[in-house]
């Protein structure tokens, strides 16, 4: 069955997007995490124009990021106050993301610059998460003797956030004497890779907020899901109304899609290992990241491109 | 003597007149190629996955050779970006801004176009992909210019369009079939990259070289419904849309939610 994208201008496979949408879904149910990070590539491999599955993505998550961001605020898990603050930083940066994506297309250069930070960022990602499920793999095989010391995080900013200046205590947080520099400039970062890439920014955001400035994991993740839904919903604007590249029916069949596979996954999750299959999202995620860096490097069948602009179709 | 000279003279610049008015002659005024297409509008729905017009018609002048062509009446600019290395990578190195290159582009006829019309003919009714070269203007808005910018612009163009559907150029009789010398057929088949807008088709009757009879359809394309509703508003007013997809997503994502009681994310 096919379905016509009025913006991405092409038919697709209506189960092609959907069962893509589960698929990631699933994952993200299984291992807890947004997987905008793994939608994008994949819908630019099925051929929707990278500009259009970055925006469409950003629409997505907002939706699927709404329903659990509600569910932490109602059982208190949202620091709002630093949740503003990394707000503030996710506006700015989400506003510049969205020029330099005007940018980027309009010198032809956007898919390149894009892919380029997949690459490095999906590297990273599936690269930590390889040598984490690893150890975690051997470490369990060895056991017994010492069960493994889960440390407690112990945040740097101690040292670092005592220099800087906008010092505030934020309750929610158990955090006194916080300067309000870091979360604000992380949010910024995130905002920019939100909009080139159609990303949530968790895998980034969360361990920020537990490793660096020091917050408690459940009020971090809760913190997180409702910045990330409003700092989403500012990218999906902006990049309606700079780029006209939302496409809505789009976004709204990957939600649906990932909704259904969510519930699998994590259904899935209560029967599964989770050590042991973590090392099958690096897998895909590294492999993900090898297929973006030929992409590259191989010499492209089509030299030649049409850029947004002028008569634009 | 000079009163009969001028005479000549007047009388043959009126017959040269009339035999230049006669070569620019516009196809319109040639014979008509009677024509009938299944259907003159496409509506772009939901379903929508391209489509397919198949066209009759009537030779004015049997056992000439026919040459049918499918463009769109807008003509744009647009940019177009070559691709080089880069170290290892391949990205966008240079941008032109091309004028003359036909949206889309597609041509049926029953033998090559190089044996029916000469390269002059071609140019003048932009018959064969070398016409619409000889009508690309293309200017350089960044990186370096080389020579060879031209061919790989063009090349590159074709190529891209053909992958789309949007250009092809079928010189075969099983592709336009005639009978009897006199009744042709023929379909074209629209992909789903033809966006809306206006398209025509022109069918060309050639006798040894010239053109005798000419005939034109008029296809439309335009979306329909909530296709129509969400491209329109998209483009007219981007910020309204925005609001608008973001609002439908926190209600679709906490409907959801409610629905499986435990968020999907």
């Amino acid at each position: 069955m096919e379905i016509y994208l009025p913006i991405a201008g092409m038919s697709i496979n209506f189960f092609l997007v959907i069962g893509i949408g589960a698929m990631v879904g699933f994952l993200s149910g299984l291992f807890g995490v947004g997987g905008g990070f793994l939608l994008t590539p994949l819908m630019m491999m099925i051929g929707i124009p990278a500009p259009v599955a970055a925006a469409s993505d950003s629409n997505q998550i907002v939706a699927a990021a709404s329903s659990a961001a509600y569910a932490h605020w109602r059982l208190g898990n949202v620091d709002f106050k630093m949740g503003i603050i990394i707000l503030s930083g996710g506006v700015a940066g989400g506003t510049i993301g969205v020029q330099l994506v005007k940018y980027l297309r309009g010198i032809g250069n956007f898919e390149f610059v894009m892919k380029v930070v997949y690459v490095l960022m999906l590297g990273l990602i599936g690269g930590a998460m390889f040598i984490e499920s690893l150890r975690t793999i051997r470490r369990s095989q060895r056991q017994v003797a010492t069960p493994a010391v889960e440390g407690v995080p112990t945040p740097k900013h101690g040292t670092l956030f005592s220099k800087m200046p906008l010092k505030m205590d934020f309750h929610r947080s158990g955090l006194k004497n916080t300067s309000a520099i870091f979360p604000f400039l992380i949010g910024m970062a995130v905002g920019i890779l939100a909009a080139l890439l159609g990303v949530g920014g968790g895998f980034i955001m969360v361990p920020a907020m537990i490793y660096v400035i020091g917050m408690p994991t459940i009020v971090a993740i809760g913190t997180d899901l409702f910045q990330i839904v409003l700092s989403c919903a500012n990218v999906t604007l902006q990049q309606a109304w700079v780029n006209k590249t939302v496409d809505l029916l789009l976004a709204l069949i990957l939600l649906f899609g990932s909704t259904i596979g969510a519930q699998f996954g994590a259904m899935a999750s209560k029967r599964l290992k989770g050590e042991q299959i973590r090392i099958l999202l690096a897998i895909i995620v590294l492999a993900m990241a090898v297929k973006l860096f030929v992409d590259l490097v191989v010499e492209p069948s089509l030299l030649v491109s049409i850029d947004p602009g002028k008569g634009g179709h | 003597m000079m009163r009969r000279t001028l005479t000549i003279l007047v009388a043959l610049w009126l017959v040269g007149l009339y035999a230049g008015q006669a070569r620019a002659q516009t196809p319109e005024a040639m014979q008509k190629v009677l024509t009938a297409a299944t259907k003159n509008l496409i509506e772009i729905d939901l379903a929508y996955r391209g489509d397919r017009i198949h066209f009759f018609g009537v030779h004015p002048v049997p056992n000439t050779d026919l040459v049918v062509k499918l463009t769109a009446e807008k003509s744009e600019t647009i940019k177009l970006s070559v691709k080089g290395k880069v170290g290892p990578f391949w990205m966008a190195v240079k941008q032109y801004e091309v004028t003359g290159a036909p949206f889309i582009y597609k041509i049926h006829s029953q033998n090559p176009l190089s044996e029916i019309i000469s390269t002059a003919t071609a140019q003048e009714l932009e018959l064969g992909y070398p016409s619409i070269r000889h009508h690309m203007k293309m200017h350089l808005l960044r990186g370096e210019a080389s020579p060879d910018d031209q061919d790989t612009l063009f090349n590159g163009l074709i190529k891209l369009k053909e992958k789309l559907n949007l250009y092809n150029i079928v010189e075969d009789p099983q592709r336009l079939q005639v009978t009897e010398g006199k009744l042709f057929k023929h379909y074209f088949q629209f992909p789903p990259a033809a966006t809306e807008g206006q398209y025509l088709v022109e069918s060309f009757c050639f006798e040894k070289g010239e053109l005798v009879g000419y005939g034109k359809d008029v296809i439309e394309i335009k979306k329909v419904g909530i296709e129509n509703w969400l491209t329109s508003t998209s483009q007219n007013s981007p910020l309204f849309f925005g609001i608008l997809a973001v609002i439908v997503a926190i209600v679709a994502g906490l409907g959801v939610g409610m629905i499986f009681k435990k968020g999907g994310h």
